[in-house]
């Protein structure tokens, strides 16, 4: 199938993405429950989805790492599906699909206006470390996505009506220790990346570590997930501080993944 | 417990060191001198922070994975000091058919390296380098040469991923690669010399394929051009080639000199000597790195990372996730 092909299925699953989120949300502004009409359009989004990005890997013969288009479209992906799985296992926390979801149209609306263009998988990128590196480093992702959902909600409630909208959610108190472990599960996933990523680095270029843009702002991410869960600690920090911690990972971590490659000419500067 | 200890081991502190070592990293980043003193101190800082924390704290003793996982971050640090004080880093250039003899066009080595590269030697015996239309790099395949530990010739194809390991040095084969002019020396005077004149890194320097060099007992330099209309690296894909057809242009004060492809053996008369142009040849580059913390350092991060997984599945299996 050719590119046209590919690019239809993505919106149609875009579409579907769009259409669990708008539910979603209009769930928890009318208090309704749309919970499995959601879930099925985010499993369909996803089954579409999967096939786009299969279909451009098997036409180009390499996965979605190199372009911003490709980098968008594999993170709304895994992203998605890091947070259907948190929809499906965690029925209590549903609700927080009214703050995830235009988080994720954000990054949807992005990609529909990058160029979907080709290009070739540069030989340092002929390694399995890629795939575990950035395989790890979407899991990380994932976890602060879900996060952020449940950090938006406890930060919402501070206003009355949001409170309603979110009444049928665990307390706060409940919500930040939920958060705190997403947090915790990222801090394990994002060390895991920053290691397969040196053990990559060291076989690609010769050198575990460089101060390239992507690697410093990755490690500057990790220093600050390792300050939110230390604050915890040694603070007993309330729901709503600890709340604002993962906001700021989230920021951080988001122009690592997303902000840095427009600094850089490929997702590690100097990776050609 | 001496209140100094007590101070140290500061969970507060704890929290002010990793803002330290974040600003200190920012510094870093936007800075040269990568191993600046607030690095060294925020590190250092840190790890005192930890080991006080390590011999005072008694939740430590309590939670083994989580002192295992302050443990392996503490070697991380020693290990990351040790590094930066015997690493090496180079970069080499070798001309095809020659050997490698310990000539960097660069270096950069830690206070403590025991120097030992003089002992690394090898042959550069060809490279091939593949090329999709565009032209995108697909793949360096540089074919070396040696003498075994046992006296006996081996060789073997380096290039992405795959470096030459001799003597702990690791020489990694990968974009980096020119057009070699060789020349012969022939002093009014003396021995004389062959040698070559690596032209600046192709395709990236496409357009400035000329340098300026000095003669042994001459002091006006020479400086020296490739002109040729091929494509070395083809636009639609192929392999990286010699251009069969080019010309040299060699300039001496006001006297220029242009050599066509295939009079190898022309010669120059210049004050203090004959200097013949010999032909054209490729180099490659070689990325150099010598660190034998790495595999520590792989074993220390393994098992900070796999500790700090078993900490937080002891604390979160003892809650379940939808209570």
């Amino acid at each position: 199938m050719d590119l046209i092909g590919e690019l239809r299925i993505l919106w149609v699953a875009v579409v579907a993405y769009v259409l669990a989120g708008s539910i979603s949300i209009f769930g928890v502004l009318l208090k309704k429950r749309p919970e499995r009409t959601v879930l099925g359009l985010m499993l369909l989004g996803l089954a579409l989805h999967t096939a786009a990005i299969a279909l451009r890997w098997q036409r180009l013969d390499h996965g979605p790492f190199v372009t911003m288009f490709e980098i968008l479209s594999s993170n709304v992906w895994s992203l998605m599906l890091a947070f259907s799985i948190a929809y499906w296992r965690l029925p209590s926390i549903r609700p927080v699909a009214a703050i995830i979801m235009p988080i994720l149209f954000t990054m949807m609306g992005w990609l529909m206006t990058v160029s979907p263009g080709e290009t070739h998988l540069p030989p340092t990128y002929h390694t399995v470390w890629l795939f575990i590196h950035i395989g790890f480093g979407k899991v990380f992702l994932g976890a602060v996505l879900v996060a952020v959902g449940l950090s938006g909600v406890i930060l919402l409630r501070r206003d009355g009506r949001a409170d309603g909208w979110f009444s049928r959610l665990p307390d706060s108190e409940r919500l930040s220790e939920l958060s705190y472990r997403c947090m915790a599960i990222g801090f394990v996933f994002e060390t895991l990346m920053l290691i397969a990523g040196a053990i990559w680095a060291q076989d690609a270029w010769g050198r575990y570590w460089d101060w390239d843009p992507l690697e410093t702002w990755a490690f500057i991410t990790w220093i600050i997930v390792g300050i939110s869960l230390h604050a915890r600690l040694t603070f007993r920090l309330s729901p709503r501080l600890g709340a604002w911690l993962v906001i700021g990972v989230f920021v951080s971590a988001f122009l690592t993944f997303f902000g840095v490659p427009f600094i850089s000419q490929t997702p590690h500067q100097g990776a050609v | 417990m001496p209140r100094l200890v007590l101070l140290l081991a500061s969970l507060k502190l704890t929290l002010v060191t990793f803002v330290f070592l974040g600003l200190s990293v920012v510094l870093a980043y936007f800075n040269e001198v990568r191993t600046s003193p607030w690095l060294v101190l925020s590190l250092s800082l840190l790890s005192l922070n930890l080991l006080a924390a390590i011999a005072t704290n008694p939740y430590f003793r309590r939670q083994v994975p989580l002192m295992v996982f302050h443990l392996a971050l503490l070697a991380i640090v020693i290990l990351i000091a040790i590094g930066r004080l015997t690493y090496f880093k180079g970069r080499a250039e070798v001309v095809e058919g020659e050997a490698f003899t310990g000539d960097f066009v660069e270096i950069d080595a830690g206070p403590w390296h025991p120097l030992g590269v003089e002992q690394v030697q090898f042959i550069n015996l060809g490279t091939r380098i593949r090329y999709a239309p565009g032209p995108v790099r697909i793949g360096t395949e540089n074919l070396v040469g040696w003498i075994n530990d046992q006296g006996k010739p081996e060789q073997a194809v380096i290039g992405d991923h795959t470096p030459l390991i001799r003597h702990h040095y690791r020489f990694y084969a990968n974009w980096n690669k020119g057009f070699a002019l060789m020349f012969g020396w022939q002093p009014n005077t003396g021995e004389a010399l062959r040698g070559s004149v690596n032209l600046p890194s192709y395709p990236a320097n496409a357009l400035t394929q000329a340098r300026q060099w000095s003669l042994p007992g001459n002091v006006q330099p020479i400086w020296a051009a490739l002109q040729f209309d091929d494509e070395p690296v083809p636009e639609n894909g192929g392999e990286f080639r010699l251009p069969q057809s080019y010309k040299v242009v060699i300039r001496h004060g006001e006297q220029r000199w242009e050599i066509d492809a295939g009079q190898g053996g022309a010669d120059i008369d210049l004050p203090g000597g004959r200097l013949s142009y010999l032909g054209l040849r490729t180099w490659m580059g070689y990325q150099v790195a010598w660190d034998r913390t790495m595999p520590w350092l792989l074993g220390a991060s393994v098992i900070a990372v796999l500790a700090l997984a078993w900490h937080f599945w002891k604390k979160f299996a003892q809650q379940p996730w939808n209570a």
